[in-house]
This record gives structure tokens, C-alpha cells and sequence, in this order.
């Protein structure tokens, strides 16, 4: 696979969101007790329930990543226009060297 | 002394952030292999990432920044930047646009030029251009180094270059996907930091019922209608009753129209993750499907500003000094002591709004992930100046004008080197901006002239078949000059002749700043029109075999291979522009 096709986006998006709420999450329920910290949140244990949020988030990303297969990149060549796009360029000597193979 | 302090858990949201960040470019560092993958992303990407990007690539410093100070100034009226403003000129760039820029072999915008018309249209195009992304990166990071000093005491030097350099890394490993994944992440980053610091705001002023209780008064005070900060379009009948000082006229033709038109429809910076697309209806989808969470950002940037405005102002202790300015401080002179203006109130240093209501409304943790988010935006300004950079400069300057024919590995290292020159370049641009404010103020003018008349020449090139490249040169460069005569002859009531405008002499006084930036736009826009117009006629046309693809009426129309309404360009841009209008009418 060439481009981008290597790497799905959902899975960097879904890693980060669900380590990112893990920390708050947990932050916030060692903290739960401290009315200090939160009251400038306006009583809200904000740490907790975004962090909660968060982990959601993350873990809907890499469950839509790892059942879609192939990643969420294809080359341009798999479509009509695409390979019409490519063509054009590659006839205008645009793009001098083709991909491995073409 | 500074205003926040951070703990072990905020410095771990942001150390896991940078990782994700930098693992991101080393993931897709062994995909860079022809130019096309480094600069355009092998044209392989899927409409919802293109989309995401395409937002995101905009959400730089002055988005967030910006629109959060605006919103402190002007209400709910600084919506019409969105609904007005972006939202429409998305939707017709989407149609009516991308089959020109995706369709035709261009490569970048400047290239579409090239082909349209002329070299020495695309020339001028890519240099003003080039130059422009080098300027804003620097001043964003320059913003970014001076905030962060400010909130948190960080050295100035230090945030500018570390910035600096993670940027440099993930772009230069993987070219423009690496931008684009970073930009998609940086767009949820930014989602998440700033719609807990609404919900915690809006419920720390008693919702918002309670925040158009406040503003009501803080609008009496000013001098204003009750509804001015939370009634986006009543007061638009006459400057003098809304927070912007402008009337409905000016705002709809100078924002939505030509600024917003030229601006979503022309800048390479956005244009160039469409280009990214897989598809011809993906490129199209593109700027359609950044309209819909475009549409409901207004939410996100500009009620942090209006809650930072009335927050703690029934709190007493601060209340006698702070009537009316909320958290948001003053600006202070040399001496240290507030700024006053002519009628002697204090001016306030309204770009800290949203910062100030990071500081005070989230405790530790949320903290970190707010002042991550922060960070993300600044550099996802400047990731995205960078690699329109990089292309513009290779394909259009120096594939063009210094060394043609050379192989394709020799524009990628090219574009490597943009990459590290572009970086280099922002940074002095910088330091410079902290050595001399006054002309980062003049240089920001000159590029406001320079894009201002856009619009004109591109509308004109892809819909009017007559158009010659003469007549789109000319017309530039005449518009770029009647936004200056303009400029220089006008000035905003309260302003001192000089970098604000009325350095020809004052023939005019506009009720505000963004009232005369409007009609300076304006003034452009009709002067190229009217310029390019009449040198076209008087100029030898194109033959129209040589115009196909390029121009709307020589163009097959584009046939959508997908079938249903959300993936059909057309079905899915009137549900955008329908709730786009209800918007308006709720705020109304």
C-alpha cells in the first residue's frame, strides 16, 4: 500500500483520548474528596467526569478503527477520477517518478 | 510571578499529547516517497480527515484566541464570522469551486493561476502568498511564547523553538498526512479542552439565562441596547446600536462576501487539505463536511469570551476596580500602570479572555488538558503555514522560476529543505514581531490589501471565460491599491492617523475598526472586478480548447458516483446552509 494507506487516523485519535481520560479519570477519584480544588469549578469533580467522557471517546475511535479493515487512506488510483487526476499529471510530466511498480 | 501554576498530572497530559504527536510523523515517516505523497498525501485521504483538516488548518491562535477576545468585545454578534462569514463561502468553494481546483492538474493554488491565466499572475499569487504563511506562523508563535510566559512563567526562547521544533519534526517525517492526522487530532484536542471550560462557565453564571442577565447590564454600561452581546442581528440596523459599530450592509458584503469568500475560497492554507482528497466527490465533500462542526464553533471560542466578561463581576472584592471587565484584565502601559482610552476608561487586554478562563475555571488536570489544547491550536496554525509553504515554494517558485525538469526526489528533498526553511524563517519572523510590534501592524496591512481583491480575480477567472490573464494581473494589482488608498484615507472614530488608516488624510470616519476594514475590502473587490473587466475586453482571449477544466461553462459538470443525500455534495450543502439559517433566526 502506498500514500497514507498505513496508518488509520482513529487509532492515534482513539489511543491518546483513552490514555488522556484514564489520567483525568483517575486523577479525579484520588482527588474526589478535596471541595478545595473544585470549587473554583464550581463544585463540579470536573477531572472525573470529562476524563470518564474522554475514555468513551477514545475507546469508540479505536473500536470504529479496528473494524473498518485497510485503514482510512486509499490512493488516488483506486478511483476513476483519481487515476484520470494522476494520469493528467504524470502525461504533463509533473510527477516524474511513479510509485514502485507503475 | 506567574498566573497558574501546573502540577505532575497537567505536565503528563501534555508529555502523552507530544508523544502521540511525534509518533504520528514517525508512523508514516517510511510513506513519503514520490512529491505527490509529501505534498499532497498521494491524494489518498477520505473526506472526514480532509474535512477535519480543512477546519482545523484554521484554528490557529486567532481562532481561538481571537474569537474568544471578540466575543468578550462584541457579543454573540462575532457569530456572523461563522454564519455570515465562513459557513457560506465553505459551501460555495465545495460546489462550485473544487471541480476547478481538484480537477484541473494544479497542485496548488497558485498553479491553478499558472493554468488559468498567466505566469505572472501565479507568480504574484505564490510570492504574497509565501511570504504571508511565513509571517502568520511566526506571529502565532511569537503569541504562543508570550502567553505561555505570561500564564505560566515559561521562557519565552524556549516554548518558541520547542514548538518550533516538534513542528518541523512531524512535518518533515511525513509530509502533508503528517499535518493533516496532527490536524485531526488537534481538532478534537481543542474540542475537548474548550467545551468542559462552556459547560463549567455557563454554569458558574447561572446558565444562559444568567449570562444574558449579566451582559444585559454590561451592555447599559456601554451605552448599548439591552440585547446587544446576546442578539446576533437587532442591532444591525445602525452602528451606534450594536458592539461591532458596524451597519447590516457592511458587515454582510465585506465579511460574508468578500473577505470570507476570499479568504475559504482562495487560501492555498485550506484549499491545499481538500486537494488531499481521494476523489473528486471527496474533494468537493471536503469543505461541506468542515461546515458542520464549523457551524456550531461559535459555541465553543466566542462564549468563553462573552462568560469571561461577567464572570466574578457580583463577586465584591474585585468588583469595585473590575465593573464590567469580568476576569479580563487591563492592558498596561510601560510604566505599569492601566491603560486609559480617550474617554478615559480602561482598555482591556482582551486576548486574555479565554486564557484567564482556562486559569480560573480548571483545577488541576483539566488544567493541563485546556492549556494542551491551547498549545495545539498554535501549532496547528503553524503545521499548517508550513506545509502550504513548502508547496507553494517548491511547485511555484522554484520549480517555476529556479530550476525546472529536475526529478521528482529532487522536489521532495526540495521540499524537506522548504520545510526546514519555512521553520526557520517563522521563527526569525518571531523574534522579530517581539522586537518591533509596529511592523508586524504594517506587514499584517499590506497582506489585508494584497488578499482583499481575491475573490474578484477567481470568481471571475472560473466563471467568466473571457477573463485574461492581463486582466486578472492588473486587477490584482489595482485592488491591492485601492485597499490602500482606500485605507489611507479613511479612519475609525477614535483612531490616530497612522497604521490604523488616514495617512493620506481623513476624507471618511467609519464607527469602528472592523467597519473600515470591511469597506476597505469592499472597495477592493468592486476595483478588480471593474480593472479586470475592462482589460480582459481589451486584451486577446484564450482559445476555449485551451480553457477546458479550468473555466465553469467549458467543464463537464461533475457526476456523482455515490448515492445517498449525505454523500451527494449538493443534498448535503442545502441541510448546511438550512441550519445554518436556523441558527441565525435563534440568535436572531
Amino acid at each position: 500500500m502506498s500514500g497514507a494507506a498505513g496508518l488509520d487516523v482513529r487509532y492515534p485519535i482513539g489511543g491518546l483520548f483513552v490514555v488522556l481520560g484514564l489520567i483525568l479519570a483517575g486523577y479525579g477519584v484520588a482527588t474526589g474528596n478535596d471541595a478545595g480544588l473544585y470549587a473554583r469549578s464550581s463544585g463540579v469533580n470536573v477531572n472525573l467526569w470529562w476524563g470518564a467522557v474522554m475514555l468513551a471517546f477514545g475507546l469508540v475511535m479505536a473500536f470504529l478503527a479496528a473494524r473498518s479493515q485497510g485503514g482510512t487512506a486509499h490512493p488516488a488510483e483506486s478511483t476513476p477520477e483519481g487515476r484520470a487526476t494522476e494520469a493528467r499529471e504524470h502525461d504533463a510530466g509533473l510527477e516524474r517518478e511513479g510509485r514502485g511498480g507503475r | 510571578m506567574p498566573i497558574a501554576q501546573l502540577t505532575s498530572v497537567d505536565y503528563a497530559v501534555m508529555a502523552v499529547y507530544f508523544a502521540v504527536v511525534l509518533g504520528i510523523g514517525w508512523a508514516l515517516r517510511r510513506m513519503m516517497r514520490t512529491s505527490t505523497d509529501f505534498f499532497l498525501s498521494g491524494r489518498s485521504l477520505p473526506p472526514w480527515v480532509t474535512g477535519l483538516a480543512f477546519l482545523s488548518a484554521n484554528l490557529g491562535a486567532q481562532e481561538v484566541i481571537g474569537m474568544g477576545a471578540s466575543g468578550a468585545k462584541y457579543g454573540i454578534a462575532t457569530s456572523h464570522f461563522y454564519w455570515v462569514g465562513a459557513i457560506p463561502a465553505m459551501v460555495f468553494v465545495g460546489l462550485f469551486m473544487m471541480p476547478f481546483y481538484y480537477g484541473s492538474r494544479a497542485r496548488s493554488v497558485p498553479e491553478y493561476l499558472k493554468l488559468r491565466f498567466d505566469e505572472k499572475t501565479r507568480t504574484l499569487n505564490a510570492v504574497s502568498f509565501a511570504a504571508m504563511t511565513v509571517f502568520s506562523s511566526g506571529v502565532s508563535m511569537y503569541a504562543m511564547g508570550k502567553l505561555l510566559n505570561l500564564l505560566l512563567g515559561w521562557d519565552f526562547d524556549t516554548s518558541v523553538l520547542a514548538a518550533a521544533g516538534v513542528v518541523l519534526a512531524y512535518v518533515l517525517l511525513g509530509g502533508l498526512t503528517s499535518a493533516i492526522y496532527n490536524e485531526v487530532l488537534q481538532f478534537f484536542m481543542i474540542v475537548f479542552g474548550f467545551a468542559p471550560l462552556v459547560w463549567i462557565g455557563l454554569r458558574s453564571v447561572g446558565g444562559w439565562d444568567g449570562l444574558t442577565a449579566r451582559l444585559t447590564e454590561a451592555a447599559a454600561a456601554r451605552g448599548l441596547p439591552a440585547g446587544a452581546y446576546t442578539h446576533a442581528w437587532q442591532g444591525l440596523g445602525s452602528p451606534a446600536t450594536n458592539p461591532i459599530g458596524v451597519e447590516w450592509f457592511g458587515l454582510v458584503m465585506g465579511l460574508g462576501f468578500v473577505l470570507s469568500f476570499g479568504y475559504w475560497c482562495t487560501d492555498f492554507l485550506v484549499v491545499q487539505r481538500a486537494m488531499a482528497a481521494d476523489s473528486m466527490t471527496a474533494a468537493r465533500r471536503t469543505p461541506l463536511i468542515a461546515a458542520v462542526p464549523k457551524m456550531f464553533f461559535p459555541f465553543l471560542v466566542i462564549l468563553p469570551g462573552m462568560i469571561a466578561l461577567v464572570l466574578g463581576a457580583d463577586a465584591g472584592a474585585d468588583g469595585a476596580a473590575g465593573a464590567g471587565q469580568g476576569i479580563i484584565p487591563p492592558k498596561f502601559d510601560a510604566g505599569g500602570a492601566p491603560l486609559l482610552d480617550a474617554g478615559g476608561r480602561v482598555v482591556l487586554d482582551y486576548d486574555l479572555a479565554t486564557p484567564m478562563m482556562l486559569v480560573r475555571l480548571f483545577p488541576s488536570g483539566m488544567l493541563g488538558l485546556g492549556l494542551t489544547a491551547l498549545i495545539a491550536s498554535f501549532m496547528s496554525g503553524m503545521a499548517g503555514n508550513v506545509t502550504a509553504f513548502n508547496t507553494v515554494w517548491t511547485y511555484d517558485i522554484y520549480q517555476a522560476h529556479i530550476r525546472r525538469g529536475a526529478s521528482d526526489a529532487h522536489y521532495l528533498w526540495m521540499g524537506r529543505a522548504a520545510t526546514v526553511g519555512g521553520i526557520l524563517l517563522s521563527v526569525a519572523a518571531a523574534y522579530v514581531a517581539s522586537a518591533f510590534n509596529n511592523i508586524m501592524d504594517f506587514l499584517q496591512l499590506v497582506f489585508a490589501f494584497v488578499n482583499a481583491p481575491l475573490f474578484a480575480t477567481f470568481a471571475l477567472g472560473m466563471f467568466w471565460r473571457r477573463t485574461t490573464g492581463h486582466g486578472a494581473f492588473w486587477g490584482l494589482v489595482s485592488g491591492t491599491l485601492a485597499a490602500a488608498l482606500h485605507h489611507g484615507l479613511t479612519l475609525a472614530v477614535g483612531a490616530v492617523p497612522g497604521v490604523k488608516g488616514g495617512y493620506f488624510g481623513v476624507l471618511h470616519r467609519y464607527p469602528s475598526e472592523l467597519a473600515q476594514t470591511f469597506w476597505t475590502a469592499i472597495a477592493a473587490f468592486l476595483t478588480c472586478l471593474a480593472v479586470t473587466t475592462l482589460v480582459s475586453l481589451a486584451t486577446r482571449p484564450r482559445a476555449e480548447a485551451e480553457l477546458a477544466g479550468l473555466v465553469y461553462s467549458l467543464t463537464p459538470r461533475p457526476r456523482d458516483e455515490v448515492r445517498s443525500w449525505a454523500q451527494r455534495p449538493a443534498a448535503f450543502a442545502a441541510v448546511v446552509l438550512a441550519l445554518t439559517l436556523a441558527l441565525n433566526f435563534v440568535f436572531f
